[in-house]
């Protein structure tokens, strides 16, 4: 595998663990961020600011940029949770645009717009057989991208399956029904919504490392649309979803060598179609497909349901 | 002591007296059923009951426990148990999921046990699902456990919403016009329903509009009229009150 192919994959690795995560917030559980962006920020700043300024090493300061965003998902969550619908989307914004000014503004902390740089890659893991686990080269680096990237999707997965999942699917259908049925609705969004502020700090800790100098881009608000693109594209509220829509979303503008300016407008214009022909998704839009098709197959027999 | 007591209750929406100066009680094992013209807070009561409104005034007593303004999460926790006027299920969930979420105020597995798969989270999904399809067979929805929801027919969703309640095992069950908006021929089955699950044990209350039903089935039937009960007493008591047939044919009638 080349350089350049395994820094595409690794990047999108990294997206998809944002799309993930999103997922588990907006697709399982009914509650649009735009405001993502901000734990990506924070995590990665986490990670560069205790690993560069308190001189941790890589590990310590990971757990620390991890436990970082996941809690200020907690705090922004008390209040945001408590809107609904369109008001608790214009927090999640408002909280994305505070968390890109300050990373902006506040240079002595954070270097402002020349960001921050000297991330440390993890250190080496001994094994224990002898010999160490290193990962000084692009490849390593993406295997452990894709390590997190495969826990993570497996955490959701059982998550969304087990009795707690049915809870937040139930939210995301009907919150007034899912309350009086005797479901402690903020308790499960503040859940929901701080499992995934913890993994999109994974992310930006992730991409801290791997990219060694962050800028205050990775903090902004845009960075939370992109990944709503990738899920819608992919299709929220199904397992592959965040995953394939990433991967179309990324591959396709580097497979074409479209210039940078215009990937926007490209990725606009298929967020667009999706939304228009194909809200469901890719994988949403299979789901339905086999779905018909299974009910087509088996009609009569009265089991046509899917677990 | 009655399962339920409900003294002064008030709910205002600005100027206007939704419900004012309530005050009744339901007898434990009882079939209760609450009538009255259009908008004369008949809902507003559920909603009070059941914590979607907060009392302006008054005091509910439910099994010995105070519950005044208490959440809805919480009511359903206290043992009320509540299905809506307009059909309310999951549409896109499977009539199963369905009700296993209604067992949600006894669900114990929490989010590590769930990541984990403990054994513990495992035999609760096992017992749910068990519990599940009892109360399917309850309702007579035993075959349909893979369907959809939303493509059940109106009268099969009525019982799911039913059965979804019924599943978290309430004490008082709260039916918002149980047979509205379905078939004349399958009214009958439901109605066999309801008293199936009075038979079973269960407290019930209903709001109804269907007077030869409620007047056939109810030990007690509270009338409501402007937010205040106007009458109160078994079906011929309340078939007789001069008040009740005031507010349902106008005051000349009775001149």
């Amino acid at each position: 595998m080349g350089e350049y192919l395994t820094s595409i994959l690794l990047l999108i690795a990294i997206w998809s663990i944002m799309a993930v995560s999103l997922n588990l917030l907006y697709g399982y559980t009914g509650q649009l961020s735009l405001g993502h962006s901000a734990f990506l920020g924070i995590g990665a700043y986490a990670l560069g600011l205790i690993a560069v300024k308190l001189q941790v090493g890589f590990w310590p300061a990971f757990f620390a940029a991890t436990a970082i965003s996941g809690f200020f998902g907690f705090l922004i969550g008390i209040p945001a949770l408590k809107l609904r619908g369109p008001y608790f989307v214009l927090v999640t914004l408002g909280f994305a645009a505070i968390v890109g000014v300050i990373v902006l503004a506040w240079v002595d902390f954070t270097g402002g717009a020349n960001g921050l740089a000297g991330m440390p890659r993890p250190n080496p893991i001994p094994l224990p057989w002898g010999g160490k686990l290193r990962f000084d080269s692009l490849l390593s680096m993406y295997y452990f991208i894709l390590f997190f990237l495969i826990v993570i999707v497996m955490i959701c997965h059982r998550l969304v399956h087990s009795l707690v999942g049915r809870t937040f699917i139930a939210i995301s259908h009907d919150e007034n029904l899912a309350e009086s049925l005797g479901i402690n609705t903020m308790q499960k969004k503040l859940i929901s919504f701080t499992i995934s502020a913890t993994f999109s700090g994974v992310a930006g800790a992730l991409y801290a490392s791997y990219n060694v100098v962050i800028s205050p881009d990775l903090a902004h608000f845009a960075r939370g649309m992109d990944v709503l693109a990738c899920l819608i594209v992919g299709g929220a509220g199904t397992m592959a979803g965040p995953i394939v829509g990433t991967f179309v979303m990324m591959a396709i503008p580097e497979a074409l060598q479209i210039v940078p300016y215009l990937k926007t407008l490209i990725n606009g214009i298929i967020l667009l179609l999706f939304i228009i022909f194909l809200p469901a998704g890719i994988a949403g839009g299979f789901k339905a497909f086999f779905y018909r098709w299974g009910h087509a197959w088996k009609s009569g027999k009265g089991r046509n349901g899917i677990a | 002591m009655a399962l339920l007591e409900v003294s002064d209750l008030s709910k205002a929406f600005g100027g206007l007296m939704a419900v004012s100066g309530l005050t009744f009680s339901i007898e434990q094992g009882q079939l209760v059923s609450i009538i009255g013209p259009n908008g004369a807070g008949k809902t507003t009561l559920f909603n009070l009951l059941t914590g979607i409104y907060r009392p302006t005034a008054g005091k509910i007593v439910f099994d010995g426990d105070d519950i005044t303004g208490c959440k809805p999460y919480h009511s359903a926790g206290h043992g009320i148990g509540r299905t809506f006027q307009r059909t309310t299920v999951f549409r896109g969930e499977t009539v199963l999921d369905n009700v296993i979420i209604g067992q949600s105020v006894h669900m114990k597995t929490g989010v590590w046990a769930a990541i984990v798969r403990t054994r513990g989270a495992r035999r609760e999904e096992e017992k749910v699902k068990e519990k599940a399809r009892s109360v399917l067979e309850f309702v007579g929805l035993a075959d349909m456990e893979q369907r959809l929801a939303g493509n059940l027919t109106e009268e099969a969703q009525k019982r799911l919403s039913i059965a979804m309640v019924l599943a978290a095992g309430p004490k008082l069950l709260l039916l918002d016009e149980p047979t509205g908006g379905v078939n004349l021929e399958e009214i009958g089955g439901l109605i066999e329903l309801v008293k199936k699950i009075q038979q079973s044990g269960i407290t019930v209350c209903l709001i109804e509009h269907k007077m030869r039903m409620v007047m056939s089935m109810s030990d007690h039937i509270i009338v409501l009229n402007y937010g205040t009960n106007i009458a109160e007493g078994t079906p011929a008591e309340v078939a007789s009150n001069k008040e009740v047939i005031k507010a349902y044919l106008g005051a000349r009638r009775v001149a």
